[in-house]
């Protein structure tokens, strides 16, 4: 291999005639008057000057060839192949053509490849092309983790990617972006595996309840899994988690009311009024359904006749404080905003969200548990405010109080983390958790609390939190907004930019600001699995078998069944199974059986008869 | 647009005319009738098979095929300013790594005698095409020498050889002979006027020119088709056999030669380069076209081979033609 063509300080051209070229490999080379310079193939080529492209001109036909072959001169063997290589630390000089090129060996390129051990770090794949230098890697490097290629598990060949996880502290936040089938959702799988071996307090967003690590994947050898059953908890919001009542400020109050059903400026008003400091959820309530009902009754003299009827003196009060309330705000609070207020808070009372508190989860980021908090998007949405608000300033107020040598309670730092991250924090309009994954993103880092957001609309994600996102994880992107965003965002080259709609499912770019480039790697295979990984259609296909099976089950024993006589085998099955069918139907279900081959069905001059085949 | 020269569309228009007079003959001439002729006075026309795969194999085992040719490099103005750089290649189709290259430079600066400007061009045009032609030969014998091969296919006649580099030629061909090494040559432009002047003699066509081989061949022989000359030429005079071949779909043919000694060995080596050149291409074995392109070396990059090691003063003076330096 060797240097040619014109070289520049930061690229040359290395071409050789004994092997082809990868993408993302490295290469050293030997510069006489530089010493050893680090590059990495960005574009790789092959060529041979005898089988042009060429339209007009005459191509040697593959008899020819073959022909030269057998006379011992094989066409092929004169291929060059031409790789374009990117110097990664710019040199003072043009590289000196000529120059030797060799592949290095893995000492020459550890501190690029990897930079911390496989113990204190994230090891979340492999990193491409690498297979060269894996040979010559330490072995506590080795065996690390398996990767599928093409369908296939196989162990792991090439140097492993192991993410810093302490270069968050300065280069804090991850994004992970990707369409959808990419391999993202993947990823972030993995990385939370990760996280879970490293005992990282985390808390999950998971709008799409596929977050669960409780499946141990069954392609990995036996002592090769990992359990996970311990180090995670699948929290429901209303059922496991809700909101304390009274921990609410106003502000949550009514981004929770909002999440329910949009509000209007009047019903904005209405809470503002009404709601008073360390409210509990029923007083709230009582005072906002007591006003109603005076207003229902329209006038004070309507009510003040409602006071003199009253027969006990608990109605009469009652009555007093309607009243009050009355004379209070009517004029200020219009009977149709509180009417809607109630309405909302009603709504999330059913859903169980001020049953419960967020106390499960604290218990869990002080054991170092993986907290994954599952609930529709709108209701994530909300939730999410109240909860990562909460969480953010307990540790904010440990730190500031350490900060001032005042005692307090002791808070981890954490790590947040959800997909869709573009529902949490839109760029165009104002949504309640935008403002504290906002805060988190600016100044999260000085208090150890960290953000992972995976999304596949980096476009669609609030640009503040993008440029904060200090390593990003990019999957396969398709479309062109999303590549512009991202060549914006991130230091991947034109070339690498082009190849993103191509990318295979699982294979990725990272950039990352701790390093100063791009990695191309490829996630490890996960040791959990998604419960979200079977085909539908499959699951349509044994979902009739199993009803086939079932229904052969309940008649097996009572063939052959005679035409006339369905009404006593329909009777005799409701006897012993307690399914009841009717005549028309269960004919139906005899006749989809023979249809299916599972009966055969002999015709009689009087009826029909069904056997078993 | 450029505005024509009226002039000039005349002459050209004119040049046709001629042409077309002259070539009136030949363009009507009938095929069959031309096919005829040459069947019974020139040589038998034979349709040729490929060779299998299993025959191509042998040579391997026998040694490989040698191909051989040359190149020329002019830079400079007019005589004696100029400097000529030769390259001749010999490769052999089993030793692809070893390349035997030979290489010459003439500039008639070097030479001692101030020779007469007025000794002209034709004794330029013959020391040239001797250097050229010694230093393929020389390319060929070591290439025989170093590899043993079964035959060696020349790029070009190979009585060019004979009149050219006499000396070295006769050592070439006595030591193939001697050998049994096959020396063939393939030409892509003909020259030869075998069947016009043979016409002529015979009056069976009445023409009034005597045509070239080239012309009167184009588009007569079908591909694969060869005419195996059996009447006394001048090539034979000088110990070389010949044979015309369509070699591809290209209605042009081209000659194959053959030392006379080996005579028996010529439809054999017709074969071999019908089947090593394309089907659809200019008709020349790929073999010889890959050490053509390997052979030839681009003008800039002798120019910068010069004006790397000769002194950059020298270089000016002596080589650098005002033609060179223009721009527009």
């Amino acid at each position: 291999m060797k240097v040619v063509g014109i070289t520049s300080q930061q690229e040359v051209y290395v071409a050789t005639k004994d092997r082809n070229f990868r993408i993302n490999e490295f290469l050293i080379i030997e510069d006489s008057y530089q010493g050893d310079l680090i590059g990495e193939v960005v574009e790789a080529n092959a060529y041979n000057k005898y089988i042009p492209m060429n339209l007009h001109g005459e191509l040697a036909d593959s008899a020819v060839l073959e022909s030269l072959r057998a006379i011992g001169y094989d066409i092929e063997e004169d291929t060059i192949y031409i790789a374009k290589v990117r110097l990664l630390n710019e040199a003072l000089y043009p590289v000196e053509a000529g120059s030797d090129v060799r592949i290095p060996a893995f000492h020459e390129v550890r501190d690029l490849m990897v930079r911390c051990s496989p113990e204190e770090g994230l090891v979340l794949g492999v990193i491409r092309n690498t297979d060269h230098m894996a040979e010559t890697m330490d072995e506590e490097y080795k065996n690390l983790l398996y990767t599928f290629e093409d369908g296939r598990l196989e162990r792991q060949k090439e140097i492993p990617y192991i993410f810093n996880i302490k270069t968050m502290h300065q280069y804090p936040h991850i994004g992970i972006f990707g369409g959808s089938g990419s391999g993202k959702s993947f990823g972030l799988r993995v990385i939370l595996e990760e996280l879970m071996n490293l005992n990282i307090p985390t808390v999950v967003l998971d709008p799409h309840y596929e977050m669960d690590f409780s499946q141990t994947a069954d392609y990995l050898p036996g002592e090769e899994r990992l359990d996970y059953a311990g180090k995670f908890k699948c929290l429901q919001v209303g059922t496991h988690v809700g909101v304390k009542f009274e921990d609410l400020s106003v502000q949550d109050l009514k981004n929770l009311l909002d999440a329910s059903g949009a509000l209007t400026d009047a019903m904005n008003n209405v809470v503002d009024i009404l709601y008073k400091k360390r409210d509990s959820y029923t007083s709230f309530f009582n005072r906002l359904k007591m006003l109603a009902e005076a207003q229902e009754e329209g006038s004070v003299d309507k009510i003040r006749r409602r006071i003199e009827e009253s027969k006990t003196d608990l109605e009469r009060q009652g009555w007093q404080e309607r009243l009050e309330l009355y004379l209070n705000y009517d004029k200020s609070c219009p009977y149709s905003s509180v009417r809607g207020i109630i309405w909302r808070l009603n709504r999330l009372s059913n859903e169980g969200i001020f049953s419960k508190d967020i106390r499960e989860i604290e218990n869990g980021l002080h054991n170092g548990k993986l907290i994954v908090v599952q609930g529709s998007t709108r209701i994530l949405q909300v939730f999410s405010t109240y909860l990562i608000n909460n969480l953010y300033h307990k540790r904010r107020e440990y730190k500031d109080a350490q900060y001032r040598n005042e005692a307090s309670d002791y808070f981890p730092p954490f790590v947040v983390v959800t997909d869709e991250a573009h529902n949490f924090a839109p760029k165009a309009f104002e949504c309640p958790s935008k403002a504290i994954l906002k805060e988190i993103s600016q100044e999260g880092r000085k208090y150890g609390v960290f953000l992972i957001l995976a999304t596949q609309r980096p476009t669609l994600l609030d640009e503040t939190i993008t440029a904060q996102l200090n390593t990003k994880f990019i999957f396969r992107t398709v479309r062109s907004s999303d590549i512009a965003t991202i060549k914006e965002e991130t230091d991947i080259t034109m070339e690498e930019a082009r190849r993103l709609p191509y990318l295979r499912t699982g294979d990725v770019f990272i950039s990352e600001s701790a390093l100063g480039r791009t990695i191309f790697a490829r996630i490890r295979a996960a040791h959990t699995s998604s419960p979200h990984t079977e085909n539908p259609f499959d699951e349509l296909k044994g979902k009739f078998e199993e009803n086939e099976n079932k229904f052969m089950d309940l008649i097996r024993d009572k063939l052959p069944i005679n035409g006339d006589d369905f009404l006593n085998v329909i009777r005799e099955i409701e006897k012993e199974a307690g399914i009841t069918y009717t005549l028309d139907t269960f004919e139906e279900k005899l006749e989809d059986m023979v249809e299916k081959g599972f009966l055969i069905k002999k015709k009689t001059p009087f009826f029909n008869v069904y056997d078993e085949k | 647009m450029f505005s024509l020269n009226e002039e000039l569309r005349g002459e050209i228009k004119h040049i046709n005319d001629t042409l077309l007079n002259k070539y009136r003959e030949v363009l009507s001439m009938d095929k069959k009738l031309l096919r005829k002729f040459i069947n019974n006075y020139i040589g038998k026309i034979k349709k040729l098979e490929k060779m299998t795969t299993r025959e191509l194999k042998k040579y391997v085992e026998l040694g490989g095929i040698l191909g051989v040719d040359g190149s020329k490099n002019r830079l400079g103005g007019a005589y004696p300013h100029f400097i000529e750089i030769y390259q001749g290649l010999a490769r052999s189709t089993l030793h692809k790594d070893k390349p035997v290259f030979k290489t010459k430079i003439y500039t008639p600066l070097q030479l001692e005698e101030s020779s007469n400007m007025l000794e002209d061009s034709r004794e330029e045009k013959m020391r040239s095409d001797k250097n050229l032609a010694d230093i393929e030969v020389e390319a060929a014998l070591e290439g025989i020498r170093s590899f043993n091969p079964y035959a060696v296919i020349m790029d070009g006649s190979i009585i060019r050889y004979d009149i050219a580099s006499k000396e070295k030629w006769m050592e070439l061909k006595s030591e193939c002979e001697e050998r049994g090494i096959i020396l063939v040559g393939v030409t892509k432009d003909i020259k030869t006027c075998i069947i016009g002047q043979k016409l002529k003699e015979e009056k069976i066509i009445s023409i009034g020119h005597k045509f070239h081989d080239r012309e009167l061949l184009y588009g007569t022989l079908d591909y694969g088709e060869a005419i195996f000359i059996d009447i006394e030429t001048k090539k034979e005079l000088a110990g070389i056999e010949s044979t015309f071949l369509r070699s591809s779909l290209s209605p042009t043919v081209i000659a194959v030669d053959i030392l006379e000694s080996q005579k028996a060995h010529l439809e054999e080596m017709v074969r071999l380069i019908f089947t090593l050149t394309p089907k659809n291409g200019r008709g020349v074995p790929l073999w010889i076209d890959i050490v053509d392109s390997e052979v030839k070396i681009p003008d800039n990059m002798i120019r910068s081979l010069l004006e790397s090691y000769l002194d950059r003063r020298l270089l000016e003076m002596l080589f650098i033609s005002e033609r060179d330096k223009r721009t527009i």
